[in-house]
């Protein structure tokens, strides 16, 4: 799919219609950076400065905020922690979801459809509803007898799983589009079903999975329910917890809090920025055409 | 779905291995080998989905048809927490604020098809609008919850902003009251999702069919017509989607807002379903119960989704 609404037609709204709209959506797009100035212009300056004017501009600046963040509010163990949750959630996720994928697309077996309607129905599972059972179920891991309560082993298995339904639907619709051609010359080559899918599917679907890379890794990034009661120490909790944890003294640190929130937020805008594409390509699955 | 001839070869083709039975099976001609590969393909999603999501659903329900808190044995009670849950005014409140907020599905049904509209017929800038509109949705729902409260609690920027500007007498502690409260959350939600909706309206009409908006074009309507009476009509599946999940997002995506920016308080009166679940198994300990509730909650979710897969599956697979 080409990037959304570069197809777009033009047409002329009546100019007593297109300004104000115009304005209109300026403000919005401003709005959209509020949150990024609020954190930004209030994570530079000092406690004095922002009981002083916490909306203008700041009239300090420095970096102690950042420093009593990423040390002493251990901003920065959570951020190495969130690198690995996200990182871990991403290639395992690709992997299995890019495996079933296939199976439910390309390989020719009796229950594929069965299989992709198996996989597809959680998608409708709100994730509040799995949080009780599943902190039950981490505690002490049915047949294994595992705790993983606290372990981001634990928290990227449920990441996974959470987000399998909606990653092998993104993988199996890409796989359908690709031709059924070039698994017959790969076959003919020699190659059986595993060589097939590593050597000639996953280049091909390489588009296809930076897309599902990008959105796995923000959305574990960006989770907080599951990481808020499953991670609670210093050594496996992301950062989206730890900065729900400095909210608790904004009274005391509300630049210390907006600090912790910049170090959240900006390696998300620049992925986003980077990767802007990708995102929209896995947003507008199941859209269009 | 039976193999079709261009696309089988027959067993035992160079690359296979040795074939050791032939079986004319219902998928006439299908290697034994591919059937094989398809179960171990799909085993890991399998287990995981059966480990994560299908086994914890079941325990779910299981414990909601008990007394149980968290720990010790459950003791089974039948629909016990059911009967409870039917008189909890508390839980009724939560359901009525999960309604309350689901009264931002118009605005999240209709503005982001204005705005997308506006990017889609190219209004001055819209290359810009396309790229700021996500904004919000890449930012953590945490961050936009803190954010929120710091900006509408009693000595943040809306109350030094509205000081500022020589309207102090509207200062207000606009978190002390689900009056105001509510309102703000929930505009807080439709605007942290409505770049999200945008992109999907914009794949949607990008997928048109460009003689249908030329063709009303040419017999003289303007771009409002358009809208109204060729693009519109055109998007409804797209605009099922847009239905579907933002009214899941009322009644199951709420709890980081609500835990973040009021806590479910003052007392329970921004409480909503999810955010009851959470207290009554973490804080009361009531984790049967507690079960019983998400339980109600995923039969809403799920009647509310099954729209969503039927939309979902006609694409896929």
């Amino acid at each position: 799919m080409t990037a959304a609404g570069s197809s777009g037609r033009a047409l002329r709204l009546r100019a007593s219609h297109r300004w104000p709209l115009v304005a209109g959506m300026l403000i919005l797009s401003a709005s959209a950076f509020f949150p990024l100035y609020v954190m930004i212009s209030n994570g530079f300056r000092t406690n004095q400065d922002w009981a002083d004017t916490q909306i203008g501009l700041p009239t300090t600046f420095g970096l102690a905020a950042f420093r009593r963040a990423w040390e002493g509010a251990s901003i920065g163990d959570s951020f190495v922690n969130s690198v690995e949750i996200s990182v871990g959630t991403v290639v395992l996720s690709i992997v299995v979801a890019t495996m079933a994928a296939y199976a439910c697309a390309k390989i020719r077996w009796r229950l594929r459809r069965a299989a992709f309607l198996f996989l597809l129905v959680w998608i409708v599972v709100p994730p509040l509803v799995l949080l009780v059972p599943v902190y039950i179920e981490l505690s002490s891991l049915p047949l294994v007898h595992t705790n993983l309560l606290n372990s981001k082993l634990g928290i990227v298995l449920v990441y996974t799983a959470v987000n399998l339904p909606f990653n092998m639907y993104l993988m199996t619709a890409y796989f359908s589009s690709l031709p059924d051609e070039l698994l017959e010359a790969a076959r003919i080559d020699g190659a059986n079903v595993p060589q097939t899918f590593a050597f000639v599917m996953v280049p091909l679907a390489r588009p296809a999975l930076a897309t599902l890379a990008i959105f796995n890794f923000l959305w574990a990034w960006n989770e907080f329910m599951f990481a808020l009661f499953i991670l609670t120490s210093t050594g496996t909790k992301p950062l989206t917890v730890a900065v729900q944890q400095l909210q608790g003294r904004f009274d005391q640190d509300p630049t210390g809090l907006m600090a912790g929130l910049c170090i959240a937020t900006l390696p998300v805008i620049g992925v986003y920025l980077v990767f802007q594409r990708h995102l929209v390509r896995a947003i507008t699955a199941g859209v269009g055409k | 779905m039976t193999a079709s001839a261009h696309s089988s070869i027959p067993e035992g083709s160079p690359g296979r291995g040795p074939v050791v039975r032939r079986r004319r099976a219902p998928l006439a001609r299908l290697g034994r080998s591919e059937r094989l590969w398809g179960v171990i393909f799909v085993a890991p999603a399998v287990l995981l989905v059966v480990y994560f999501l299908a086994y914890p659903l079941g325990t779910v329900v299981y414990y909601g048809l008990t007394r149980w808190n968290g720990l010790s044995p459950a003791e089974w009670v039948g629909l016990h927490n059911y009967r409870v849950l039917m008189h909890d005014p508390v839980f009724r409140l939560a359901l009525r604020n999960n309604f309350l907020f689901a009264l931002s599905v118009p605005i999240q049904l209709t503005v982001p098809l204005v705005l997308a509209y506006m990017i889609h017929i190219r209004i001055p800038g819209w290359a810009f609008f396309r790229a700021t509109f996500f904004v919000p949705a890449t930012i953590a729902t945490v961050v936009v919850g803190i954010v929120a409260y710091s900006t509408f609690q009693v000595s943040g920027a809306l109350n030094s902003l509205l000081g500022a500007v020589g309207l102090g007498t509207l200062e207000h502690d606009w978190l002390a009251s689900a009056h105001t409260s509510i309102p703000l959350i929930l505009l807080v939600v439709v605007w942290a999702n409505f770049g999200y909706n945008v992109l999907i309206y914009l794949a949607g009409m990008a997928a048109l069919d460009p003689a249908l908006e030329e063709a009303a074009r040419i017999d003289g309507a303007g771009p409002w017509r358009i809208l109204l009476y060729v693009v519109a009509p055109n998007l409804r599946r797209v605009m099922e989607l847009v239905l579907v999940t933002s009214t899941v997002t009322a009644f199951a995506y709420m709890f980081t807002y609500i835990y973040v920016i009021t806590n479910g308080g003052p007392g329970f009166d921004t409480n909503v379903a999810e955010f009851q679940i959470y207290y009554q198994w973490f804080t009361n300990g009531n984790a049967g119960y507690a079960c019983a509730m998400a339980t109600l909650l995923l039969l809403i979710t799920a009647a509310i989704g099954a729209f969503q897969i039927r939309i979902l599956a006609r694409r896929g697979g």
